[in-house]
C-alpha cells in the first residue's frame, strides 16, 4: 500500500525540487545583468550578437517558409467557408485572433525550440561533460555571465522578432490568398486594419518575448544540469524540449486567461 | 590575510577516501613546489577544487592566501579566483574557441586592460609555450600536448603567484612535462621571482622528482615526504 504513495512521493519530490532549481536559476540569470562585470561586457555582447545570428537571422527563412505555408492555407480555406456566407468582413478578426495572437507566437516559439533550443542545451551539456563550465569557474568566469545571459538574451530579442516576422508574412500570405480566392485587395486589407488594435501588438510581443525567456532557461538549465556523463546528454536534450514546448502552451494560455 | 611569510595554499582535517591517509594536512610555502600523489579513488583529484572553493570537503578546510574560499559570496569567489592560475584535469579548454582565444579569455573577461595590451600578453604567453603556429586551432584540431601547453597559458594569463595543476602531466612526454613545469614556475632564474606551483596527479614523471621541493604520496600516509 505504501509503496504506490511512495512513488507518488518521490516524483513529487523529484519535480518540486526541479522546479524550485529552475525558478533559482531564473532568478540567478537575472540577477547576472547586473554582476556582469565591466570588462565582461564586451566578451557577453559579442556571445549574445552571435547567439542572434544563430538563433533569430539563421532562422528568418524557416520562420518565413512556415508562416507563408501556414497562414496561406488557413487564410484561403477561411476566405472560401466565409465568402460562401458572405461573412468576408470577419476575415480580419479571424487572421488577427488565430495567427497574430495565438498562433504565430506559438508556432514561431515551437520553431525556435526545435532548432535553437535542443542546440542550446545540447551544447551546454557538453561544455559541463567536458568540463568547460568547472574550468570556467576556477578561472574566475562566472558561466552565467558567459555561458547563459547571452544565450537567454539572445532566445527572448529572437523569439520576439520573429514572431513579428511570422505575423507579417502571415498577413502578406492571407493577402495572396484572399486574392486567389476572389477577396479584393482593399477589402482584406481594410478588414485586417479594422481588427487590428495596439493590444494585439502588445499580446504578440509580450507572448513572443516570455516564450523566448521560456526556451533560454529550460534550454540552459537542462544543459547546465548534466552530471553523469555524455549519454545523459541526449536526455537533457528532451526534457529541455519537452519542458519548454508544455511551458509555451501554458505562456499563451497565461495571456488568454489575463485578457 | 595570510602573513608573508606564511603558507599560500593549506589543506586542515580533509579526509581521503580509498587511502590509508587519514585526515590531509599540508601547507605549501610561496615559491614552492609541491607535488601531491594519489590513485584514483584517493581524492587527489578534489585537492585543487576545494582550495579554489569549487567544492566543499566533508570535513576539514581548505585555504589560499590564508582565505577559505568556500564561505565567501559568489561574487568574491569568482574574483579571488582570478588571482590565481589553473589548469583542470582534461584541459577544460572550451572547444568552441581557437586556443589563442582560450588563452586571452580570461584577459577579456576579467581585466580592464586594453586590447592591445592583452593581445601583446596573449602573444608573449603563446610563443612561451611554443603555440603560434597553432593557435588559430580549436582545441579538437590540435595534439594532446598543444591543448595541455594552451591550458597552461589560459592557467598563466594573469601571471598568477600560485598555480593549480591536475594531471598536468599526463599523456605527455617526461621533456615536454619538464618544459611546462619550467614555465608554470615561470622559470628557475631567481628563486624570489619563481611561482608557487601546486600539482596534483596519479603520478609524476622520473625527470620531474629531482626538481620539485616536495612530492606527497596519499595512498601511504608519507604526507610531508620531502625531496625523493
Amino acid at each position: 500500500m505504501s509503496a504506490p504513495i511512495a512513488v507518488v512521493g518521490r516524483s513529487a519530490a523529484r519535480r518540486l525540487t526541479r522546479t524550485g532549481g529552475l525558478a533559482r536559476f531564473t532568478f540567478e540569470a537575472f540577477r547576472a545583468i547586473f554582476s556582469l562585470p565591466g570588462a565582461g561586457r564586451q566578451v557577453a555582447g559579442r556571445l549574445l550578437l552571435n547567439q542572434l545570428r544563430f538563433t533569430a537571422v539563421e532562422a528568418v527563412g524557416l520562420i518565413a517558409l512556415l508562416s507563408g505555408i501556414f497562414s496561406f492555407l488557413v487564410i484561403s480555406m477561411a476566405v472560401r467557408e466565409l465568402g460562401r456566407v458572405g461573412a468576408y468582413d470577419l476575415i480580419g478578426r479571424l487572421i488577427v485572433i488565430i495567427i497574430v495572437r495565438q498562433l504565430g507566437p506559438i508556432l514561431t516559439a515551437l520553431a525556435v525550440v526545435g532548432r535553437s533550443g535542443t542546440a542550446i542545451t545540447a551544447e551546454l551539456a557538453t561544455n559541463t561533460v567536458m568540463r568547460e563550465v568547472r574550468a570556467l569557474e576556477g578561472m574566475g568566469i562566472d558561466p552565467n555571465h558567459y555561458l547563459v545571459l547571452p544565450r537567454v538574451l539572445g532566445c527572448i530579442i529572437s523569439v520576439t522578432i520573429l514572431t513579428v516576422l511570422f505575423d507579417a508574412v502571415a498577413l502578406l500570405a492571407g493577402f495572396l490568398a484572399a486574392g486567389s480566392e476572389g477577396m479584393s485587395g482593399g477589402r482584406y486589407i481594410g478588414s485586417v486594419l479594422a481588427s487590428l488594435n495596439s493590444t494585439d501588438v502588445w499580446v504578440t510581443l509580450g507572448k513572443g518575448a516570455l516564450s523566448g525567456l521560456v526556451i533560454g532557461i529550460w534550454s540552459s538549465y537542462h544543459g547546465l544540469a548534466v552530471r553523469r556523463g555524455p549519454t545523459e546528454i541526449p536526455q537533457a536534450v528532451i526534457r529541455s524540449t519537452v519542458g519548454a514546448i508544455v511551458m509555451i502552451f501554458v505562456v499563451s494560455a497565461l495571456f488568454v486567461a489575463v485578457q | 590575510m595570510n602573513e608573508p611569510d606564511g603558507p599560500l595554499l593549506e589543506f586542515h582535517g580533509i579526509p581521503m577516501t580509498g587511502s590509508a591517509a587519514g585526515a590531509f594536512e599540508l601547507l605549501v610555502m610561496r615559491h614552492e613546489t609541491v607535488v601531491v600523489v594519489g590513485d584514483e579513488n584517493s581524492g587527489v583529484d578534489s585537492l585543487a577544487e576545494f582550495a579554489l572553493g569549487l567544492e566543499a570537503p566533508a570535513a576539514g578546510s581548505a585555504a589560499v592566501f590564508g582565505t577559505n574560499l568556500q564561505p565567501l559570496p559568489r561574487r568574491e569567489q569568482l574574483a579571488f579566483r582570478r588571482r590565481l592560475g589553473y589548469l583542470p584535469a582534461g584541459d577544460g579548454l572550451l572547444n568552441n574557441l581557437s586556443l589563442r582565444d582560450n588563452v586571452r579569455l580570461p584577459l577579456r573577461f576579467g581585466s580592464n586592460f586594453k586590447t592591445d595590451e592583452i593581445e601583446g600578453r596573449v602573444d608573449v604567453i603563446l610563443a612561451m609555450l611554443r603555440l603560434n603556429r597553432v593557435a588559430q586551432e580549436r582545441p579538437a584540431q590540435a595534439n594532446e600536448e598543444q591543448r595541455r601547453r594552451a591550458a597552461l597559458g589560459r592557467a598563466l594569463a594573469f601571471d598568477p603567484e600560485l598555480v593549480l595543476l591536475e594531471q598536468p602531466f599526463v599523456g605527455l612526454t617526461d621533456r615536454a612535462s619538464a618544459e611546462l613545469l619550467e614555465i608554470a614556475r615561470g622559470g628557475e632564474i631567481g628563486a624570489g621571482g619563481r611561482r608557487t606551483v601546486f600539482v596534483t596527479g596519479q603520478g609524476i614523471p622520473m625527470l620531474l622528482r629531482n626538481r620539485v621541493e616536495r612530492v606527497v604520496h596519499l595512498a601511504d600516509s608519507r604526507h610531508l615526504l620531502t625531496r625523493p
